[in-house]
C-alpha cells in the first residue's frame, strides 16, 4: 500500500467510523444474545490490504481510540488488536490472498485469536467474579459474525483504499482460443 | 516499530490500570460525546430492526410463562394495593416522610440516553449523554424503569460511564425480601441474565420467585452508594443445597440490561 497523507487520513476515517458504529450500534443490538464485535475483523482488513505494519499500527490506534471512548484502562485493546493487525498482516506476506474466502475466515479466525486474547489479559489483571460458561458461547458466536461480517467490510475498505493498493488482484478471463478466420 | 508499539500499550496499562484519574480518557470521550449521541439517534432504527428479529425469536417461548406469573402478580397487587394503603396511614402516623430512612427521596433524578456500550463482556459499561453540567457525580445510582442498573464510574462535562450491575467489578449489598436476607450481589462475567446473591445466611431459607432489593446499609458513617429498596431482581435458583455449601442464590436481574435506551441518574443523595 502506497502512504500518502490523504491515505493515512483515509485510515483513520475508516478506523473512527468502525470505532463509533461498534459503540453505537453493533455492541447494543444482540443476535441469539451475543453482539457481534467488528473491531477485530476491521483490523484484519485493514492488514490484509496494507501489511502487517499498517495492521499494527491501525490495530493500536482504534484500540487507544475505544479505550478513551469508554474510559477504560488504555493499553487493553491496543495490545489485543495491534497483535491482530500483525497476524494478519503477516498472513497476508507471507501467503498472499488467493480465494475469496480468505478475509472472511481469517476475520473469524483473527476475531476468536482477539477475544482469547483479551479475555487472558483480562484473567491476568484479575476478574473479582466468577466466570460463566457462555463466555465460550460469546466468543465463538462473536468469530461467527465475523466470518458474515468480514467480507462485506473487507470490499468497503478495500474500495476505499483502492487508490493506494498496488497489488490489486484482477482476476483476468481466459480468452477462448480462436481459429483464424473465424 | 511493532516494538514501540507493544511497550507502549503496556507503558500505558501500567500507567492507567486502577487509576481513578482518567482525565485523557474523560476528554476525547468529552470531545466526542456529541458525535457518539447523533450517531445513537441516526442509529436506533436499525437497532430497533435487529432487535425486533432477536426478540421475536425469544418471545415465542414466552408466552406461556408470562402467563402464569400475571396472574400471581395479580394477587400480589391486589394485596399490595391494601399494604400501599396501610403503609401511608402508618407513616403519616409516624412521620417517615423526613426519616433519613428513605433515602431515596433525598435523590434528584437526571435522566439520560445510552450512546454507547462496551463491545466485550469482560467490561460491562455503558456511556450515558448527561454528565458533570448535569448535576451527575462519581458513585451516584443508575436506574431504568425495571431497577437498578448500575453506578456513575466517570464523569465528564457531556457524558458518563455507567458500571453495571454486570461489570466483574461490581458488589451491591441486598436484602431478599419479605424474609431480609442479606448478602451481597456479583454479577457471573459472560452472561447478564444472571446475578448471584452471595454471603447469605444458609439459616434462612430463600425461595424462587422471591425478590431481591438493595439494603443500602449504614454503619460507623459509611453509607451504601444506593438507596435501600431499590429493586435489583428476582430469586430464581434457590436450591437447599447450594444456600448451605456455597451460601448463595441466582439472581435474575430486573433490568433488562441488553437492550437498555434510557436510564435515571439519582443524584445529590446522602453517600458514605
Amino acid at each position: 500500500m502506497i502512504m500518502t497523507p490523504k491515505i493515512v487520513a483515509r485510515i483513520a476515517a475508516i478506523g473512527f467510523l468502525g470505532v463509533l458504529l461498534q459503540l453505537s450500534f453493533f455492541s447494543r443490538v444482540e443476535l441469539f444474545h451475543v453482539s457481534p464485535d467488528v473491531l477485530p475483523a476491521l483490523v484484519v482488513c485493514l492488514a490484509l490490504l496494507g501489511g502487517s505494519l499498517t495492521g499494527a499500527v491501525a490495530g493500536f490506534a482504534i484500540g487507544l481510540f475505544v479505550d478513551s471512548l469508554l474510559v477504560e484502562a488504555l493499553g487493553i485493546a491496543s495490545l489485543v488488536l495491534l497483535g491482530t493487525g500483525y497476524l494478519a498482516g503477516l498472513f497476508r506476506e507471507r501467503f498472499g490472498i488467493h480465494s475469496s474466502l480468505v478475509p472472511a475466515l481469517l476475520c473469524m479466525g483473527l476475531t476468536l485469536v482477539a477475544e482469547l486474547g483479551f479475555a487472558a489479559i483480562q484473567l491476568l489483571l484479575g476478574v473479582d467474579a466468577p466466570i460463566s460458561l457462555l463466555i465460550v458461547r460469546d466468543m465463538l458466536l462473536k468469530s461467527v459474525y465475523a466470518f458474515f461480517l468480514g467480507w462485506p467490510i473487507y470490499l468497503l475498505v478495500r474500495r476505499v483504499l483502492r487508490s493506494a493498493l498496488v497489488e490489486e488482484p484482477r482476476v483476468q478471463r481466459r480468452r477462448q482460443p480462436t481459429v483464424l478466420g473465424a | 516499530m511493532l516494538a514501540l508499539l507493544i511497550v507502549g500499550s503496556f507503558v500505558l496499562l501500567s500507567a492507567t490500570y486502577g487509576q481513578d484519574s482518567r482525565g485523557f480518557q474523560r476528554g476525547v470521550s468529552s470531545i466526542f460525546s456529541p458525535v457518539q449521541s447523533v450517531a445513537d439517534r441516526a442509529l436506533k432504527p436499525a437497532r430497533d430492526l435487529v432487535g425486533w428479529f432477536d426478540q421475536t425469536f425469544d418471545a415465542r417461548g414466552e408466552n406461556s410463562r408470562l402467563e402464569s406469573e400475571l396472574v400471581i402478580a395479580r394477587e400480589q397487587a391486589v394485596a399490595g394495593q391494601e399494604a400501599l394503603h396501610e403503609n401511608a396511614q402508618l407513616r403519616k402516623l409516624l412521620d417517615l416522610d423526613r426519616s433519613p430512612v428513605l433515602a431515596a427521596s433525598a435523590y434528584d433524578e437526571v435522566t439520560g440516553r445510552v450512546i454507547a456500550r462496551s463491545p466485550t463482556q469482560w467490561r460491562s459499561s455503558v456511556t450515558i449523554d448527561v454528565g458533570d453540567g448535569d448535576g451527575v457525580r462519581v458513585d451516584d445510582p443508575v436506574i431504568s424503569g425495571d431497577g437498578l442498573v448500575g453506578r456513575i464510574s466517570s464523569v465528564g462535562p457531556g457524558s458518563s460511564q455507567v458500571m453495571l450491575i454486570t461489570d466483574h467489578a461490581s458488589a451491591i449489598t441486598a436484602k431478599v425480601v419479605p424474609v431480609g436476607v442479606q448478602g451481597v450481589i456479583k454479577p457471573e462475567v459472560g452472561n447478564p441474565e444472571d446475578l448471584i446473591l452471595d454471603f447469605i445466611d444458609s439459616t434462612t431459607e430463600v425461595h424462587g420467585g422471591q425478590t431481591v432489593v438493595t439494603a443500602g446499609w449504614c454503619a460507623q458513617g459509611l453509607c451504601s452508594l444506593f438507596p435501600p429498596g431499590l429493586p435489583l431482581g428476582e430469586v430464581t435458583k434457590a436450591s437447599i443445597v447450594e444456600q448451605e455449601a456455597n451460601e448463595q442464590v441466582d439472581v435474575r436481574p430486573f433490568a433488562d440490561l441488553r437492550n437498555l435506551d434510557l436510564v435515571q441518574v439519582l443524584t445529590g443523595g446522602s453517600r458514605g
